[in-house]
């Protein structure tokens, strides 16, 4: 899909209070904002951020309600494998998962994923992210990661101007944080080219084709 | 009202709490008061935020409670500024009591008092719904379905407040102050000049006696009769979709309104539905009107009922109070879809089925996923503080604990009992009192944060003194509010918007002014004199000449102030003898300690870790030591 189609992409970001979900969705719906799409965001605030399950729910040119219905999400954004499952049932069929992990999802969930169409994209983003030396920069290795299939329909560059924007720390560290997620990304996209597969893939494998090329 | 430019304003993305603030910092607020609580603890920031890019005089306070804020605020109000209160909704509980006065008085600035509403309920312990406080204390409430309708009717209920002279009340729930979206912030506007106000003594309403307040009362309500002929034209009150001729039809208000909209567009159904803003004084014609034009109709609010109540003919009509609406917790979008589903269903209408598929639900549930409960942050100071007093006072004592971060001591069953602000006192009292009764001599134990302390805590300790009951009052002083995002108290040495305090107040002093005559001041991470600490003060809340035993745990909240532990760090390894038996998981419940998956042994998840040492005394086997004890044999 192009940026500026008018297509509405409901997607749920997860993950464990202390992730920095909330700085990950900002990243997410400001480069969606900047790019002239309509954004509806709930972010979970209290308890919750002490350690306890997190979810935001991003809406790009959708409706006024804040929270997406299970069954209906096109994307999942999760920085736990254990929430991205708890939250599983919030895809729609033929959607996908992004999820911080080495494994993907347990394999007993592949016949659902493949029953369902839906795709797992993985890429253990903590630990790139402690080999760079900025262990709290996993979230935006996971936003590079993303930002690789294109499938939100917001451009690399568009989401380093808004790190570059909304980040005033360690921006330089955030800066490599995100190139090495999307690298990773593009890795995934330039073998599976190479195998041209369109097989429905799903599943543990977690290295599925992408119909869009990166811009 | 302000610049009518031409050029595009810039659109930031705000949150709903932030939508508020800019609503009161460009309609020229002046005074703004509030205590903090999730989910309203945005907006004093919001408006601090607005009033230094607007370039805005604005009066901000974070004040010691509730009742506290709202009366700051409505003195500002008697002036004749434009003067606001923000709280969590039970918040609005500790402000009632100058909430009904107001009403009856009146005000002459305009005044909003801002209750934010916790359907589910997320981080409160009722699901108390304002629109019926309102109802009760009779004051006009407006009903906010997003961020951008929240603060155009903050516009409204400032300008309604001035008209009818008449506190109004602006209502949103959670998820309207947690969503974030697009609004434009115009920057350049320039501050209108501070009307030059001033207080006018004015007997008949600032002062009234119980006669006068008669006439009070029957003007309120003529006010009210005024204001709901008003709303009857409200544009806050729309029709949509009239002419499609429904066997149904739906009345919504707040959130709830889009979520029925995305739950209809789900269902692929379309049908009549009347929008209501203005809850509470509720134009009855409209609703009436609408009743009488479709055969069924849904009432669909949150968190309990206020439009439903107000219908006296309820004979078409389906809600909560009958059942067709679950009668707690919050309309989230499956429930919102399988309310109107159901009654479809029953009309005969043909609608989509629910997009969730079922089977992967039920096959996520048989997953035995971790269940990831709210845990104190890793390097938490109130950790250190509940697991010596465990250790010392085991599991028969009896623990009140209070509100705040430290409430997740029910987690190391540090708290035994949690009512509201300043209850962990009030309980230990009664529980002292009905003790003595029945012989029961267990040790009672209290814990209270800072911030709660100051809200609630110190009239339930001079009753405790005055009265001779005995136990032990620990207050867990960590320099802030940290649940609801680091505000300062009244013993920090700065204000809300930063700038240095003029005075801050002494915990310690407030305790022996309250004629506590045992206080010791501590460091919770030297656990073993802590633990000493603790039963010395326990020995003197039992000695012949004792009482209320106060022990300050004083250490700043790790996330709010990390010096300490940078300055001081203690980096552990578990060695290669744990054998993952998980008492330092449970009795300690550092996220920071992770039991391998094969349940084999702990490992420390350096990511999170703050490197503490605060666990070394949680493996009782000795198997987690300091780092460079293990380096050096
Ligand atoms: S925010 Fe501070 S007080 Fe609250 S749990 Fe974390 S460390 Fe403890
Ligand atoms: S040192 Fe121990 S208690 Fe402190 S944060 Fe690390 S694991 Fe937790």
């Amino acid at each position: 899909m192009n940026p500026t189609s008018t297509n509405e992409r409901k997607v749920i970001i997860t993950g464990i209070g202390g992730q920095g979900i909330v700085f990950l969705t900002r990243l997410f719906s400001q480069t969606a904002l900047d790019l002239g799409l309509g954004v509806v965001v709930s972010e979970t605030h209290g308890m919750s951020q002490r350690g306890g399950s997190v979810i935001s729910h991003l809406k790009i040119n959708g409706s006024d309600a804040p929270l997406i219905q299970r069954g209906s999400a096109d994307v999942m954004i999760a920085m736990d494998p254990g929430e991205a499952m708890q939250n599983l049932d919030f895809m729609r069929r033929g959607g996908t998962v992004f999820v911080n992990s080495a494994e993907g999802l347990h394999e007993s969930l592949a016949p659902h994923l493949e029953r369902l169409d839906i795709r797992v994209l993985n890429h253990p983003a903590t630990a790139t992210a402690v080999e760079l030396g900025s262990p709290a920069a996993a979230n935006i290795v996971l936003a590079g990661f993303v930002a690789a299939f294109f499938i939100l329909g917001l451009p690399y560059e568009n989401m380093i101007q808004t790190l570059k924007q909304i980040s005033k720390k360690g921006s330089e560290k955030n800066l490599q944080a995100i190139n090495a997620g999307f690298e990773a990304g593009q890795k995934i996209n330039e073998e599976k080219l190479k195998h041209k597969g369109h097989e429905a893939h799903t599943g543990k494998e977690g290295n599925q084709v992408v119909s869009v090329s990166p811009s | 009202m302000y610049s009518m430019s031409e050029l595009p304003m810039p659109t930031q993305l705000i949150t709903g709490n932030e939508a508020i603030a800019l609503g009161m910092v460009e309609q020229g607020c002046r005074v703004v008061t509030a205590y903090p609580g999730t989910p309203s603890s945005e907006i004093l920031a919001g408006v601090i935020k607005y009033k230094k890019r607007l370039s805005r005089d604005v009066y901000t306070e974070w004040s010691v409670n509730e009742k506290v804020a709202f009366e700051v605020a409505l003195a500002a109000s008697w002036t004749g500024l434009r003067a606001a209160v923000a709280m969590k909704q039970v918040g609005l509980n500790v402000a009632s009591d100058p909430l009904f006065s107001a009403a009856y008085t009146g005000v002459k600035g305009g005044f909003v008092i801002i209750p934010a509403d916790d359907p589910g309920p997320h981080s409160s312990q009722t699901e108390q719904d304002s629109r019926l406080l309102a109802l009760t204390a009779k004051v006009p409430v407006f009903d906010p379905s997003t961020p951008a309708e929240a603060r155009e009717m903050i516009k409204d209920a400032f300008a309604l407040s001035e008209r009818y002279r008449i506190p109004v009340i602006v209502r949103p729930t959670t998820r309207l102050c947690h969503a974030v979206s697009p609004n434009e912030v115009d920057e350049s506007a320039p501050d209108e000049k501070i009307p030059s106000v001033k207080f006018q003594k004015d007997p008949v309403h600032w002062t009234a006696t119980p006669k006068l307040r008669f006439k009070l009362h029957t003007e309120l309500n003529q006010k009210l009769s005024d204001i709901t002929a008003e709303f009857s034209k409200s544009k806050y009150n729309e029709t949509i979709d009239a002419n499609i001729n429904g066997a149904i039809g739906i009345i919504a208000s707040g959130v709830a309104f889009h979520t029925a909209q995305q739950a209809l567009t789900e269902l692929g159904a379309r049908v009549p539905m009347l929008k209501i803003g203005t809850p509470f004084p509720l134009p009855l014609s409209l609703i009436e009107n609408f009743c009488a034009s479709v055969k069924t109709v849904v009432v669909l609010e949150e968190p309990d009922t206020c439009i439903e109540l107000q219908i006296a003919d309820r004979n078409n009509v389906k809600g909560r109070l009958d059942g067709a609406v679950p009668n707690a917790g919050e309309l989230t979008p499956e429930v919102m879809f399988s309310v109107l589903h159901k009654i479809f269903a029953h009309a005969g209408i043909q609608v989509n089925a629910a997009p969730e598929d079922n089977e992967l639900s039920a096959f996520i549930k048989t997953l035995s996923l971790p269940v990831r409960r709210p845990r104190l942050c890793p390097g938490c100071s109130h950790r250190s503080a509940f697991y010596a007093m465990k250790r010392t006072f085991g599991p028969r004592a009896i623990y009140p604990g209070d509100i705040g971060c430290y409430t997740l001591g029910t987690n190391l069953r540090a708290v035994d009992t949690f009512v509201d602000m300043g209850a962990s006192i009030t309980m230990a009292n009664g529980f002292f009192q009905a003790n003595r009764l029945a012989n029961d001599e267990r040790v009672i134990m209290a814990t209270i944060g800072d911030s709660t302390f100051l809200h609630s805590g110190i009239p339930p300790l001079i009753n405790a003194v005055h009265t001779g009951a005995r136990f032990v009052l620990l207050i867990l002083d960590n320099h802030t509010t940290a649940m609801t995002g680091f505000q300062p108290t009244a013993a920090n040495d700065y204000l809300a918007d930063g700038s240095e305090a003029p005075r801050k107040v002494s915990i310690p002093d407030l305790v022996r002014a309250c004629g506590v005559e045992y206080l010791k001041v501590t460091d919770p991470y030297e656990q073993e004199d802590f633990a000493d600490i603790l039963k010395d003060a326990q020995a003197h809340a039992q000695s012949p000449s004792g009482g209320v035993a106060v022990v300050i745990a004083d250490r700043p909240c790790v996330l709010y102030d990390k010096e300490p532990i940078l300055e001081n760090p203690l980096p552990v390894i578990i060695t290669e003898e744990c054998d993952g038996c998980r008492f330092c998981t449970e009795a300690f419940e550092c996220p920071a300690l992770v039991l391998r998956a094969d349940g084999s042994r702990v490992d420390i998840d350096y990511t999170i870790c703050v490197d503490c040492g605060q666990c070394i005394d949680a493996c009782h086997k000795g198997f987690i030591v300091p780092k460079i004890a293990e380096m050096v044999g």
